[in-house]
């Protein structure tokens, strides 16, 4: 898929999305080893647009699993069709009929049936979801498992299972394995600690705040529009309120929302009473928001 | 390489972080795939498979750095340590090589021509045969130093530096730029001294990187708590704040554990719809294990402070294994010190508690007299599911003991722990109360060091609230 990690990352930038040195690396190991990755970092730093842009990139399809508490294997692998399966049989009433009329014996009738039974458990009443989807793909593709950390450690040690070889077994059917093995993608928000399990069966990706330069290289990119002093200007500030103790720090996502705002707002440069009008698409909670204004001298200080 | 990779491993390993065979194989296997050529790639491969824990990574950056020297910017820093290189010297001494017959030592030409990086690896094989695997401590490197440095054959130098010297004499060089060729070896000479005690401390660090916490917290958690100095209360925070995890963590694991419950006999009809009322799965009622509800009374007059913070910080450092946590603390007057754990971080609430709550700091303490204004206050806020963690000597300057408010409180809660920071041999001696408070709590416990806190205090969030259900 890939030739270098030069490769990836060219072609990450190319897909417009900043990849650093080791989100490259990693990313080019989890092809050539066909071994997931698992990301994580703060909320709004890229994480789930890193899968994205992969797909982009390898132009494979996306196949999301979004986690969530309760979420079950039925809905994660597969469900069979029952209701369609019941309606088949009661159609299909009078052919039952007639298929064992001429048995002799109740065994016998039991046994025609039961050589019937394929016609049941097919794959016409089983309903794939994200991970089955991603096995039986007749194409390769991008199999993101989103917020991991969001369903039960019990739903992680299956998800360990499947992706330790890319094969389900449904009992019917019998065991299905992966005709091409599927790039994987986990996200974790780090609300809970994972199994020791799956982060050794995982490449381990940690993304933080982008550096300065990175940041503002983004900015450029997604904002084209912006006027290079006040991308660097809203770089400065949003790095320094990064390092004010806040109960959420301003994330990558946000500090995009306010440059466009600003942009928008047709600004030039960054003034406090601007800053201040605007902060609120930056700073999400009451106190951080008094926090930051307490401090705005400070970081609108170049 | 392979094998300096699993070396590497092993540094990680004695730092403390957990690094499984399966992790060493992929390490492996993913270097074999991206190659050395590029460090940064290197470094990110190895911290990909390796590096699966946030608070490693510092570890691992450190590690990384010692282990796999930056061997280019190494020469770097080796150039501006010598100065600005004379050309002149330099060009004397091509001159003479290529026209005389030059034998010189291998050790010499190093120290002539060789780049930084060339006198590393020279250190590094000296350093292999000088046993330096046996480095554990400081003071070991002076001697492993000189160690190494024996290993080079300094007189085959000093025999080649005469003898360069006196055939630029003999070509009628002036003295003053004998003397400047004399200086410049000498200065590389000096630096290669350094470099190589450079390498002994860097091993050093490498070898023992966090030893010596590992030891001071292995110290720490077993020493009495009135016996910390002001820094050991500092480093007792991180101990504390270790301890707090491996508690979470293990709960994290003990939950998945539960998965038997009784049938949820609505689940189970809605579920059995889809089936055409069969009930086909039958689901079950997940077991939620209910969180304890927490109210800890501290004393924090000054013999039992040290005590009372750390178990301040571990109780609120576990905040989401209770329900809800409210905390007191109390000399003779008690107050609730909640809200501050609610607007500051722990260790300011914390200090706030201790410090600066609205109670007189400077009276004898009062068991009695804190409990009956508790139980005046507070009592119709508890209910069974509340358990009170009391911390305190029990020692009560003779003052009326006032047992029956302990009484009173064990029938309203489900439970009293009584944490004591004294030995048990002191209890029930001179004004301590002990014996008359102890029939009224569930356990008591003797509470001096950080480890036996610590065990109290897993216990509870582990054990204590499943008895009794």
């Amino acid at each position: 898929m890939f030739e270098s990690v030069e490769e990836v990352q060219h072609r990450f930038r190319e897909a417009r999305y900043i990849a650093t040195r080791r989100i490259a690396t990693v990313v080019f190991l989890a092809a050539r080893m066909g071994r997931p990755v698992l990301i994580e970092g703060p909320a709004g730093v890229g994480k789930t647009e890193l899968a994205k842009t992969l797909t982009e990139m390898t132009s494979r399809p996306l196949i999301r699993l979004q986690c969530y508490e309760g979420l079950d294997e039925g809905k994660a692998l597969y469900e069979w069709k029952y209701a369609k399966q019941l309606l088949y049989t009661q159609l299909l009433r009078e052919r039952i009929g007639e298929l064992i009329a001429d048995a002799p014996s109740l065994p016998d009738a039991v046994a025609k049936i039961a050589g019937q039974e394929d016609a049941f458990f097919s794959f016409r009443f089983l309903s794939p979801r994200p991970l089955l989807s991603a096995i039986l793909a007749e194409q390769p593709v991008v199999l993101l498992v989103d917020e991991i950390d969001k369903a039960e450690p019990e739903f992680e040690a299956f998800l360990l299972e499947v992706l330790s070889d890319f094969q389900v077994s449904v009992p019917e059917l019998g065991t299905l394995k992966a005709r091409h093995v599927p790039l994987v993608v986990l996200t974790s928000n780090n609300a809970r600690e994972l199994s020791d399990g799956l982060k050794r069966r995982c490449l381990h990706l940690f993304i933080d705040f982008p550096a300065p330069a990175d940041e503002l290289e983004i900015i450029r990119l997604k904002v084209p529009e912006i006027p290079s002093r006040l991308a660097e200007a809203v770089v400065n500030a949003v790095q320094k309120i990064r390092a004010l103790d806040l109960r959420k720090a301003p994330s990558v996502s946000e500090s995009l929302d306010w440059a466009r705002s600003l942009v928008i707002l047709n600004a030039k440069e960054l003034d406090p009473a601007l800053v201040e009008s605007t902060l609120t698409l930056l700073v999400k909670h009451e106190k951080d928001i008094e926090r930051v204004k307490g401090a705005l001298d400070k970081v609108l200080a170049p | 390489m392979d094998e300096r990779i699993l070396d590497f491993i092993g540094d990680l390993r004695r730092a403390e972080m957990r690094i499984s065979p399966s992790e060493a194989v992929d390490a492996l296997a993913a270097s074999a795939v991206v190659g050395l050529r590029d460090r940064e790639t290197f470094k990110a491969t190895l911290a990909a498979t390796l590096v699966k824990e946030a608070r490693d990574r510092a570890t691992f950056d450190r590690l990384f750095d010692l282990y796999f020297l930056d061997l280019q910017a190494l020469g770097e820093g080796l150039k501006k340590a010598l100065g600005p290189e004379d050309p002149r010297v330099r060009e004397m001494l091509d001159r003479l090589a290529a026209e005389e017959e030059l034998d010189l030592d291998e050790l010499t030409e190093l120290m002539l021509r060789g780049e930084g990086s060339e006198m590393e690896m020279a250190i590094r094989s000296g350093g292999e045969h000088a046993g330096l695997e046996r480095l554990m401590y400081f003071l070991q490197v002076g001697y492993f130093s000189r160690r190494i440095s024996d290993r080079f054959d300094w007189s085959a130098v000093e025999r080649d530096l005469e003898k360069i010297l006196r055939m630029l004499e003999t070509q009628g060089l002036d003295p003053g730029a004998l003397a400047r060729i004399r200086n410049y070896l000498e200065l590389r000479l000096e630096a290669f001294r350094r470099m190589i005690r450079q390498h002994v401390e860097r091993e050093l660090e490498r070898r023992a990187y966090r030893q010596g916490e590992k030891l001071t917290r292995e110290v720490l958690a077993d020493k009495p708590l009135f016996a910390l100095s002001a820094d050991e209360v500092a480093q007792m925070r991180t101990v504390v704040a270790r301890l707090a995890r491996k508690i979470k963590d293990a709960l994290a694991l003990r939950q998945r554990q539960e998965q038997k419950g009784r049938i949820d006999s609505r689940r189970t009809i809605r579920h059995s719809l889809q089936y055409g009322g069969i009930p086909m799965e039958v689901m079950l009622r997940r077991r939620h294990r209910e969180k304890p509800k927490l109210v800890t009374i501290c004393d924090v007059s000054d013999s039992v402070r040290n005590a009372s913070r750390f178990m301040l910080q571990l109780v609120w450092s576990l905040q989401e294994c209770f329900s809800r946590v409210r905390s007191y603390a109390f000399v003779s007057e008690i107050a609730e010190v909640t809200q501050a754990f609610n607007t500051y971080p722990v260790e300011r609430a914390i200090e706030w508690a201790l410090k600066a709550a609205p109670i007189d700091y400077h009276c004898r303490s009062d068991f009695g007299y804190a409990f009956s204004r508790f139980v005046r206050t507070e009592l119709d806020s508890l209910d069974r599911k509340t358990t009170i963690l009391v911390l305190g000597d029990a020692r009560n300057n003779y003052n009326d003991p006032q047992a029956w408010t302990l009484r009173l409180l064990r029938e309203r809660v489900k439970g009293i722990i009584w944490l004591n920071p004294e030995g048990q041999w002191g209890w029930g001696i001179g004004d301590s109360v002990m014996p008359l408070y102890a029939p009224s709590c569930d356990i008591v416990r003797e509470c001096r060091t950080i480890g036996q806190l610590g065990e109290v205090v897993d216990n509870l969030v582990h054990r204590w609230w499943r008895r009794g259900r």
